[in-house]
């Protein structure tokens, strides 16, 4: 006699040794493997950050063999792109499996497939760098043009992340076809918007490098419309950005409430963030891009409500986690105005990473409005205000959110445990990184304020007055910078103690719960396919006008420059 | 009582002269901005008038048909390029225009939209995707100017604009065919 198992009762059974069992082995090997890439990265884009900080404070003259520029292209693609991207994927991917029970098997696949992908694109990128052919820095702005290899390479990393989204997809539609009229589990939900918004921000430069920036780099093209490709790369930039904060945004609503013992904030607003990140996303890219001419102010001044736009879901993001802080600590006993914060495990890296990620998003966020504002844009644009913004966003709030992760992820997909040492030194290695970026980044604002400028090695511009007075700000920098590579050599090897050294055990992966009673959430959160189609509407909202202004009142094109 | 505030203040909104001027300098944004913010204001005003006057609305507009009809012919009203000139130069059509859309169009559309079966709905897309091709095409390639108060290069990126909605709305429909709810609901 056979016994039928339905497909949903496979599913459940499936889910249910998930959650007793831990993760499958297959699933923990894709994320362990883009988290050791993740944190590779980390280490080689940190110690090159080092020279560059010791380069600026005058004390570190780089060979001719290994110039500021190379550094700074490899740094940032390292840590922006490499650490970032990899990170999310394997965060996400692991999410994917444990709260969807399990990754297909074809979906297994299509993650080698991609992981493989954007490592050859990655050794593709990296080897005109270090030829010094491809000393364009991240944002290879054109008319700087790098070897042809190196836009091959970002192409194929660009291909490696439309698999890896679409295995997301097919996973997320199993489930669901599997789970009918359910709300898709919410870490789910928010690798769905994740996924969306790497769609749509790898569109526009797939498009700005394969049918504009390669013709021209291979000599196909004479020309190249600078500001077409500014805008293209800057809608995928100011986005990739963003994806990298909703993924530490993810693991502030789900993650950290679980952590310190609570409940995760109201779950229809949390996805009414989620659903309004990734509609106004895109649109968000033209703040960069302030002070190109090209862009007449009408249009200068409409954008700039399409950038404070994703300021209000940052700001309900704001509210629902001290909201959730405060809901803890006064369960746990916490009393008076204050008294709930005394309750907070402070002590737990887990939670203490984040948190003081979240922190610093207040004063990351303010300069981030003061940037999006013209007039102030053009006193701080070229200055290392902007390093110093992008460090406390990037360095500090995303950063600092995966560091935390990491010290229950890693364990997780090991099948280990985070010891109470473990836990100490990652306490430790946050206090030093918070205290390498907080000097490193207010002496970059305070130095840009005051004139120095960014993507510059060291000059003292003929011994000038204005310059001299940007060296003890320098010197922080560098001081800061020393105290990062020393947090990144801590993390780097908690990671790798964790991953392979750890005690095994069995490891929780901290998902928090609804409140009980809470208000059930609509079932239009769950309409993908209309919140898609309202973000290409909203960014044909934005894009048509200055694109046709720009493509149709073109100045003649610029050849491609070596300007290094 | 909530949605018709939030509707009233957006209508005042876009009546204040500098955003009236600003968003009526560009031609896109005269079309695609303001227009549609103006039947969205009628959207949520629709409301409390369906509210206060349900006979009216069920004498009227029982079925949704006779709603959406005047919706559709007050929106291609509004596309004709010299509509958009006339109100432009002309301060009792500008007029009709802050009255018509939020009124005739915004108010209907919020009736008709329930009482529209999908077949009635799809219609309606479909209208608008096919016009919205045609009038793309009518702004990107006839060589003189449609508009007296706006340059060619405006109804250029008016023309990509309406292309780019239709873009949207056949993105729309085809998720709509390829994707069944009863699938995943």
């Amino acid at each position: 006699m056979e016994t039928v198992i339905t497909s949903k009762e496979k599913v459940t059974v499936f889910n249910k040794a998930n959650q007793v069992l831990g993760i499958h082995l297959e699933d923990a090997r894709i994320t362990k493997s883009y988290l050791l890439v993740a944190f590779i990265a980390l280490l080689l884009g940190g110690f090159l950050g080092l020279l560059q900080g010791l380069n600026r404070a005058g004390v570190l003259e780089l060979p001719v063999w290994l110039n500021y520029y190379q550094i700074l292209t490899a740094h940032g693609l390292l840590l922006v792109v490499v650490l970032s991207a990899f990170f999310t994927i394997g965060y996400f991917y692991a999410g994917l499996s444990h709260t969807l029970g399990g990754l297909l098997p074809k979906v297994r696949k299509m993650a080698w497939i991609g992981f493989w992908m954007k490592m050859f694109g990655f050794v593709l990128v990296v080897i005109p760098i270090l030829m010094n052919e491809a000393s364009v820095m991240y944002t290879f702005y054109p008319p700087m043009a790098a070897h042809p290899m190196f836009y091959f390479g970002l192409v194929f990393i660009v291909l490696g992340v439309w698999i890896l989204a679409a295995g997301a997809f097919v996973n997320v539609s199993h489930w669901r076809k599997n789970h009918k009229g359910q709300h898709l589990p919410i870490l789910a939900f928010f690798a769905t918007g994740v996924f969306v918004l790497l769609v749509g921000a790898t569109a526009f430069v797939a498009v700005e490098v394969l049918f504009m920036i390669i013709p021209w780099s291979l000599g196909w093209v004479d020309t190249i419309n600078v500001m077409v490709a500014r805008t293209l790369f800057w809608a995928f930039g100011h986005t990739a950005v963003n994806i990298w904060y909703l993924t530490a945004v993810s693991a502030w609503y789900v993650i950290v409430p679980k952590i310190i013992g609570g409940t995760r904030f109201n779950d229809y607003l949390t996805r009414v963030v989620v659903i309004a990140l990734v509609i106004m996303n895109i649109t968000g890219g033209f703040h960069h891009q302030i002070i190109d001419p090209g862009i007449s102010l009408p249009i200068k001044f409409m954008h700039v409500f399409m950038s404070l736009a994703i300021g209000f879901p940052s700001l309900m993001t704001a509210y629902a986690m001290f909201r959730v802080f405060e809901r803890t600590g006064r369960r746990k006993g916490g009393k008076g105005a204050l008294g709930w914060l005394k309750k907070l495990p402070w002590g737990d890296v887990r939670f203490l990473s984040p948190f003081i990620a979240m922190a610093a998003f207040a004063p990351a966020g303010a300069g981030g409005i003061v940037q999006s504002t013209n007039q102030l844009n053009q006193v701080v644009h070229n200055t290392m205000w902007i390093v110093g913004h992008f460090h406390l966003t990037l360095g500090m709030t995303v950063v600092m959110t995966f560091f935390g992760i990491s010290y229950w992820l890693v364990p997780f997909v090991s099948k280990r445990v985070l010891t109470p040492q473990m836990n100490r030194i990652g306490v430790i290695q946050t206090i030093i990184w918070t205290m390498g970026m907080v000097i490193m980044a207010t002496s970059m604002h305070i130095v840009g304020l005051l004139g120095s400028p960014r993507r510059t090695s060291y000059t003292t511009y003929g011994e000038h007055v204005a310059a001299q007075a940007w060296d003890p700000y320098m010197i922080m920098i560098g001081i800061g910078a020393t105290f990062l590579l020393i947090a990144v050599i801590i993390q780097v090897y908690a990671i790798f103690n964790m991953m392979f050294f750890a005690p095994k055990g069995e490891t929780e992966f901290p998902i928090a719960e609804v409140e009980a009673g809470e208000f059930p959430t609509p079932y239009l959160t769950e309409r993908w396919g209309i919140w898609v189609i309202t973000m290409l509407i909203v960014v044909a909202m934005a894009y048509v006008l200055p694109l046709t202004d720009m493509i149709v009142n073109a100045p003649p094109g610029s050849p491609p420059f070596k300007t290094w | 009582m909530t949605s018709f505030i939030y509707g009233l203040l957006l209508y005042f909104f876009l009546m204040i002269p500098p955003v009236a001027n600003l968003v009526e300098s560009i031609m896109i944004t005269h079309m695609h901005m303001q227009m549609p913010f103006l039947v969205i204001a009628g959207f949520l005003m629709g409301k409390l008038f369906q509210q206060r006057f349900p006979l009216f609305f069920k004498k009227w507009n029982s079925n949704g048909i006779p709603g959406i009809t005047l919706f559709l012919i007050i929106i291609i009203y509004w596309t004709i390029p010299r509509t958009m000139d006339e109100a432009l130069t002309v301060q009792s059509v500008e007029a009709f225009k802050f009255l018509s859309l939020p009124f005739l169009a915004g108010i209907p559309l919020r009736d008709s939209w329930s009482k529209l079966s999908s077949l009635g709905r799809n219609m309606v897309i479909v209208i608008f995707m096919i016009k919205y091709f045609g009038m793309g095409a009518l702004y990107i390639w006839w060589p003189s100017q449609l508009c007296n108060n706006y340059l060619l290069i405006d109804q250029l990126t008016l023309g990509w604009g309406f292309i780019t909605t239709a873009l949207c709305l056949l993105f729309y429909f085809i998720y709509l065919f390829m994707i069944d709810p009863s699938d995943y609901e």
